[in-house]
């Protein structure tokens, strides 16, 4: 990433691309947006990666989470693009992240609590938080993919969020 | 399920991107406020990160590194205050609505189910005995306030829900702005309670034409 944001490394960019555009596209979908769209999304997101390559801070944060977070907001922008307002949530995300105060040692306790965490939480409960989470999926449809009951999909979630809690602080 | 459950919920939903613009407004502000909740919400946004770094691959089929290179439709970084202050602009300038002496308010117009408000009370201002026919999310700018559960400062939040009964009180010294979201009308107890029942009655009534 250094390579991009000194030299403005095409060679290196196309690593980053290599490894994240498929991952990102496979984001969108997960999400439910269809193919078309999401290779759009895909390039709108690589291609911030590129030219904000500035603003990512490896003391902040993995470039995952750089690049997820970005995805995230693309999500957004484009679920939003129906309805009438004009609302810079994109502005106000990327000013958070500017503003966080963030140094090694908190950084440090996160990847802990993380490890913690992933000690945790058994398979089906990383599964859970995935579709719940990251591919933002209903209840109901979490219930159907897992075939499991619908009040256990709640319950489980509501116990894994409380077993989280516990290692947030 | 407990008030920090709640918040915590509140705080994923937030870094998952799900959250409509009443509730996004209100998150992020609230993660900019205060410093616990913002370190959960990056520690939330990391476990999200990993799910990406370990994610299925799914080809782009006609996309290309140099075609994201190309890309000239990126806008620019813009230099947002915070998020209060980018949507709402200078709150000394809003037209703030007197509800009863002390206590004003001011609505968003912003296009969701939930609705957006800020909330300035005078010092030593109360609100009569009340509870919520839907959940209210209270989070506390400016000030503090106190009620039956404890005290409230800038950037704590309060959830409440249709069990919770309380009478806040604004600090005598500062007073207290807060942004609000609620997800349906006030029920209000007590001597002004019938009163305030029914504007919100033909609040609501109003605003349904």
């Amino acid at each position: 990433m250094k390579r991009i944001q000194k030299d403005r490394d095409e060679m290196a960019f196309s690593e980053v691309f290599d490894f994240f555009a498929p991952k990102v596209n496979a984001y969108f979908i997960q999400n439910g947006i269809r193919f078309e769209s999401s290779e759009e999304l895909t390039q709108e997101v690589l291609s911030t990666v590129w030219a904000k390559s500035n603003l990512y801070d490896s003391n902040k944060s993995a470039l995952s989470t750089w690049i997820f977070t970005i995805a995230r907001n693309k999500k957004i922008d484009f679920f939003r693009k129906n309805s009438k307002i004009d609302f810079i949530e994109e502005d106000i995300r990327e000013f958070l992240y500017q503003d966080r105060e963030f140094n090694l040692i908190e950084e440090n306790e996160a990847k802990k609590q993380i490890e913690r965490i992933n000690n945790e939480l058994d398979e089906q409960q990383k599964i859970m938080i995935k579709m719940n989470f990251f591919e933002n999926k209903s209840h109901k449809k979490i219930a159907d993919e897992l075939e499991i009951p619908l009040g256990t999909v709640k319950s489980r979630i509501r116990h894994i969020l409380t077993k989280m809690q516990g290692f947030l602080r | 399920m407990n008030g920090t459950v709640v918040k915590n919920q509140l705080i994923f939903d937030f870094a998952s991107g799900i959250l409509g613009p009443a509730k996004s407004l209100f998150a992020s502000t609230y993660l900019q406020l205060n410093s616990n909740a913002s370190k959960i919400g990056s520690t939330f946004e990391k476990i999200l990160g990993e799910n990406l770094m370990d994610n299925e691959n799914i080809n782009p089929k006609n996309l290309k590194y140099s075609d994201c290179i190309n890309s000239a439709n990126i806008k620019s970084t813009s230099n947002i205050k915070d998020p209060v202050t980018s949507f709402f602009g200078n709150l000394n300038n809003l037209k703030w609505k007197q509800v009863y002496k002390g206590f004003k308010e001011y609505t968003a117009q912003i296009d969701d189910i939930d609705e957006l408000k800020l909330i300035k009370m005078d010092p030593g201002v109360s609100v009569p005995l009340h509870s919520h026919g839907g959940k209210e999310y209270i989070l506390v700018l400016e000030g503090s306030f106190c009620d039956e559960y404890g005290v409230y400062s800038k950037g704590d939040i309060q959830i409440n829900d249709q069990k919770i009964k309380h009478t806040p009180i604004a600090s005598r010294d500062t007073g207290c702005v807060c942004l609000s979201i609620t997800e349906k009308d006030v029920i209000f107890f007590g001597k002004y309670g019938s009163f305030l029942n029914l504007f919100t009655f033909i609040k609501s009534f109003f605003k349904s034409k």
